[in-house]
């Protein structure tokens, strides 16, 4: 699945040293993230998942972070941010508005849903909500550039790395607690740290004793 | 084997590969000399049983030093992944200084050991040398000789301790090959006094390394001044043993020296509760062996205490 980190598989530190009972808990209930939406209607979900797979498109030959379902989830238990943009409303209503007006753009522009548009249609309007070029009556008072930005693109890849997939995609160590980490100068490796695929280096058979 | 007058003069040009030897040797040189020859001869002087119990007094200190630079450095150059292929040489050096010091211990002949004089010596040169490599290692990192990089780079003072495993065991193997009948001397020195001193002033050096790195550790248990206040107390009262009169009282300086030793293995007690404080204490040895306190190292101070001892007792022999 990763190129780049051949055969780590972050998950399998989970009854390490690397691990305690509250880092095995908080990633139990992260991987079971109920898949359908809470807080969202049908159709500001459809355009939400549309909305994540173009912000961060996943490989098939893999089962996806349900990223939709993170940003669902991050509203519903009031999981904060700890600050607001004076701008934009709470995160929750800042979601229904800017998912309703993104799919009214859609309709104005092309006389479809969100979801329902090719990709590259799809990029043409989220490009253009970055460059804060939608004024549509359904953004009302909330502009739409930073919307994109701490909202759309800060809730959705935050949601991605901190799944393990994505840890296991960079290498990353995942959760460190009560065991950290001895080897801190650069390119120096802890046993317990995944081996980056070189050249004759054997990174996949020796990740399968990363634990 | 009778190594006899050359090998003393071998023995000799060897110790001045020690340059904390030479140091010292020169210094004191001058003052020594003439009071040994001077007493000599009014001397009861020990007999050859006692010298070699002296020696392997020495071997045992030469060894428990051995086997503290043996762990310690296998923890820590494991650590640092052995990055520098230097960095297996005390691994090398360390286990064979101990076990020519249990071989040392074993042995009842009074003439210096061929093999057992080769190791000291190339434990104590690979001391030197690690050393060099500490140094160095600190220096080029950014910041240089700063605080940060004496903290937390390659300790500089580590590598010396098996200098001095190495210069102990080859004191030992001097008085070890004295004349039965004369008061042992290295290098026209009083073997007491050279040893005496020398290992006062490895005390002070590892005092030094124990104060700096309970500094980086902020005294944080109160146990972590004991290292830093009782042992320079021990290192003046041998070192004022080592150059003081002949018929000193050695009371006191036996007293702290035995202290020291207790100090040494009480130390690693202490640190072995240091990793058990870590976070996932022993359960999480993997993390906390390395990060937290080195157990191996403070039975340093063992070794050089016993060393002392050892220097008390030649001493003591020609008190009478």
């Amino acid at each position: 699945m990763s190129e780049r980190y051949p055969n780590y598989d972050v998950l399998a530190k989970r009854w390490s040293p690397s691990w305690n009972e509250i880092t095995r808990h908080v990633i139990e209930r992260r991987l079971a993230v109920p898949r359908e939406p809470v807080f969202f209607d049908k159709s500001e979900w459809e355009t939400l998942c549309a909305v994540c797979d173009r912000i961060m498109p996943q490989p098939m030959d893999r089962p996806p972070v349900p990223l939709a379902a993170y940003v669902d989830q991050k509203i519903t238990s009031r999981h904060l941010d700890g600050y607001r943009y004076a701008e934009l409303p709470p995160q929750g209503e800042a979601w229904k508005r800017g998912l309703a007006a993104l799919d009214a753009e859609a309709q104005d522009a092309h006389g479809g849903h969100f979801h329902t548009l090719d990709g590259a249609q799809q990029d043409a309007l989220l490009h253009r909500m970055q460059q804060g070029e939608l004024h549509g009556p359904a953004w009302g008072d909330m502009p739409c550039k930073p919307f994109f930005e701490h909202r759309v693109v800060a809730d959705i890849t935050h949601a991605y790395y901190g799944h393990p997939t994505a840890w296991n995609e960079i290498g990353f160590g995942g959760p460190a607690s009560p065991r950290g980490y001895v080897r801190l100068k650069l390119d120096r490796r802890d046993p317990w740290e995944a081996v980056e695929d070189q050249p004759g280096n054997d990174a996949a058979e020796k990740n399968r004793h990363v634990v | 084997m009778r190594m006899g007058e050359k090998s003393v003069a071998t023995g000799q040009s060897a110790l001045a590969g020690f340059g904390l030897a030479a140091m010292a040797a020169a210094r004191i040189a001058c003052g020594l000399r003439g009071v040994a020859r001077a007493r000599r001869g009014a001397l009861l002087v020990p007999d050859a049983k006692t010298t070699v119990l002296a020696a392997k007094r020495l071997n045992t200190a030469a060894g428990v030093l051995a086997a503290s630079v043996l762990t310690d450095s296998a923890v820590e150059h494991y650590r640092g992944g052995f990055h520098n292929k230097a960095m297996i040489t005390p691994l090398v050096t360390a286990s064979l200084s101990l076990a020519v010091s249990i071989h040392g211990n074993a042995d009842d002949e009074p003439v210096a050991h061929e093999v057992r004089d080769a190791v000291y010596f190339l434990s104590g040169l690979t001391g030197l040398i690690g050393t060099g490599f500490h140094i160095y290692n600190v220096g080029k990192r950014t910041g240089g000789f700063s605080w940060q990089n004496l903290f937390y780079a390659a300790p500089m003072g580590a590598p010396a301790a098996l200098t001095l495993s190495g210069m102990t065991g080859f004191l030992a193997e001097r008085v070890r090959e004295a004349r039965p009948g004369t008061a042992p001397t290295i290098a026209g020195l009083l073997a007491g006094r050279l040893v005496g001193l020398l290992t006062s002033l490895g005390l002070f050096g590892t005092v030094a390394e124990a104060g700096l790195l309970h500094f980086r550790g902020s005294f944080q248990h109160k146990a972590m001044y004991i290292p830093v206040t009782v042992p320079p107390v021990t290192a003046a009262l041998l070192a004022a043993a080592a150059i003081g009169p002949r018929k000193r009282n050695l009371f006191w300086a036996r007293t702290w020296l035995r202290l020291t030793a207790i100090i040494g293995v009480a130390g690693a007690g202490f640190h072995t509760r240091g990793v058990a404080r870590q976070m996932g204490g022993w359960r999480n040895w993997t993390q906390n062996l390395l990060s937290g306190p080195p157990i191996p190292a403070p039975p340093s101070f063992t070794g050089l205490a016993l060393a002392g001892l050892a220097a008390l007792g030649l001493l003591e022999d020609l008190a009478e």
